[in-house]
């Protein structure tokens, strides 16, 4: 196999492993990590660098250095450890030297670990479950504003691959306003006026929804795509990105990146949960 | 692998010349080329390999643009060289860590943010990379190309004569492609490595 580290001369691995070894004994001590000591070389050894190397070690294929995990590091890291590295463990609801910590997030950690490891649960990379929501930085009628994109994979034939816009949130997008208040409708035989009232109707700009058939939703994603061809908002880049994985049976984990230079950091698990929802409830949860 | 290629870019063009002028049917053909035309894992592997080697040249190009004490040509020749190893239309986008702890983007073609290294307002600069890179595998993109990423540090120390005037350590996340580019001369396809966008994410250092 070709490793995915390439010169990585100067790293010794069991010390590595060792230090890793030490590392998640204290973590179930409750402390967090912070060594300074170990160059920065080894800290980009550990830090999770991209969202694929997450994957690659949640499955349990790739050991720190993307060599293929063998019989030496798993009796030394066995798979529980190593998913319980891939936490942002300077989570306030991890850590158990302050008192915000959670017991209830704790006992879910725990319990999602298990289950993963007693099923062998593993993440598709392709997987149409894996959910990329994209806090964007937008400029709107000359105003900065943020709209937050989800996108996830789609296959292409056999084996081609790309990344597809599911969906489009964000406070600009909601033009529409509720109001109660009022009973909104197109009268019962305003057809045989050649529906004058239609005119009345379009004028009330912020309650359009009302005169619209029963089941219909905003589509946020057509909003979003006549702005942006009528030049109302300019897209300038995505500022985070924050992955949903529901491909784990009863679960939903959210991994996001931990900028810090410290091996504790890069692409890691913010939050867990338990889920049954499919992508489009998923999607539609996501308000 | 490359003869693989070279016959079945010929078979199909052979095939599009016989098909017609078509719009339509001219899409359709190069859809199929598209799906016929694949890597082996032993092809994927050895890319993987020379991407190493791309990245690393580009790292070169980057340690003499910001030489001061390389002469103008040979900066100048570095920046056209560099240039050389991207994708047309490749940017760089730059995130800074602004006093408040904020992040600000700006993304520049490639050209610009080459041309801009190489005036930087510092007398010496160090920029030291890591011995070690992150390449993801390559995956088959929709056009036939093949994608990966791959990621590298650098440390970068701008001086004012004798003094430390900056200093950051910065992530670069450089996009591979694998592109089939034709040889008119030898009448041939074949496989070739191109950087592709970066995204260069200064390393927010740990509160003590």
């Amino acid at each position: 196999m070709i490793p995915l580290f390439t010169g990585h001369k100067n790293f010794g691995a069991i010390p590595l492993i060792i230090f890793f070894n030490v590392l998640v004994f204290n973590i179930s001590l409750g402390q967090t990590i912070t060594d300074q000591s170990k160059s920065n070389e080894n800290i980009f050894l550990v830090k999770t660098k991209q969202f694929n190397e997450f994957i690659d070690r949640f499955n349990y294929n790739t050991d720190f250095y993307g060599n293929r995990i063998d019989s030496t590091f798993m009796k030394k890291m066995p798979r529980e450890k190593f998913i319980a590295t891939l936490f942002d463990l300077k989570d306030e609801r991890i850590s158990t030297n302050n008192n915000s910590s959670s017991g209830n997030y704790n006992e879910t950690k725990t319990s999602f670990i298990r289950e993963v490891n007693k099923n062998n649960f593993l993440i598709d990379k392709y997987s149409a479950n894996i959910i990329a929501e994209a806090r964007s930085k937008v400029i709107f009628e000359g105003k900065p504003e943020t709209v937050y994109v989800f996108l996830n994979q789609e296959l292409v034939g056999r084996d081609m691959i790309k990344w597809v816009i599911l969906d489009v949130r964000g406070a600009i997008l909601n033009f529409l306003k509720t109001d109660t208040s009022l009973l909104r409708f197109i009268s019962p035989s305003s057809n045989e006026t050649d529906f004058i009232n239609l005119r009345r109707a379009m004028e009330d700009i912020d309650h359009l929804q009302y005169f619209a058939f029963k089941d219909y939703k905003v589509d946020y994603l057509t909003v979003f795509f006549y702005l942006l061809n009528q030049k109302r908002i300019k897209f300038e880049y995505v500022e985070d990105i924050i992955y949903h994985i529901i491909e784990i049976p009863g679960w939903c984990i959210k991994v996001k990146e931990f900028n810090r230079n410290e091996m504790n950091s890069g692409w890691l698990i913010s939050d867990v949960m338990k889920n049954n929802l499919d992508l489009s409830d998923y999607l539609k949860s996501l308000k | 692998m490359f003869k693989k290629v070279l016959l079945l870019s010929l078979a199909a063009s052979i095939s599009l010349c016989l098909i017609g002028q078509t719009k339509t049917a001219v899409t359709s053909k190069q859809a199929k080329i598209v799906d016929e035309i694949n890597l082996s894992e032993e092809d994927i592997a050895l890319f993987k390999e020379q991407t190493m080697q791309k990245v690393e040249e580009f790292q070169q190009y980057i340690k003499t643009l910001g030489s001061k004490d390389e002469p103008s040509e040979k900066r100048d020749m570095a920046e056209k060289e560099a240039l050389k190893l991207f994708y047309k239309g490749a940017e760089m986008e730059t995130s800074y860590i602004l006093p408040d702890s904020s992040v600000q983007k700006i993304i520049r073609p490639m050209e610009k943010y080459l041309a801009r290294l190489k005036s930087l307002p510092y007398t010496r600069v160090i920029i030291k990379y890591y011995d070690i890179a992150y390449i993801r595998e390559f995956t088959k993109g929709p056009d036939g190309k093949y994608y990966s990423t791959a990621t590298i540090i650098q440390e970068f120390t701008g001086f004012s004569n004798d003094d430390i005037i900056y200093k950051d350590i910065t992530k670069k996340n450089v996009e591979i492609i694998i592109d089939i580019v034709e040889d008119k001369f030898f009448q041939e396809k074949r496989w070739k490595i191109y950087l592709g966008d970066i995204k260069a994410t200064e390393t927010k250092i740990a509160n003590p």
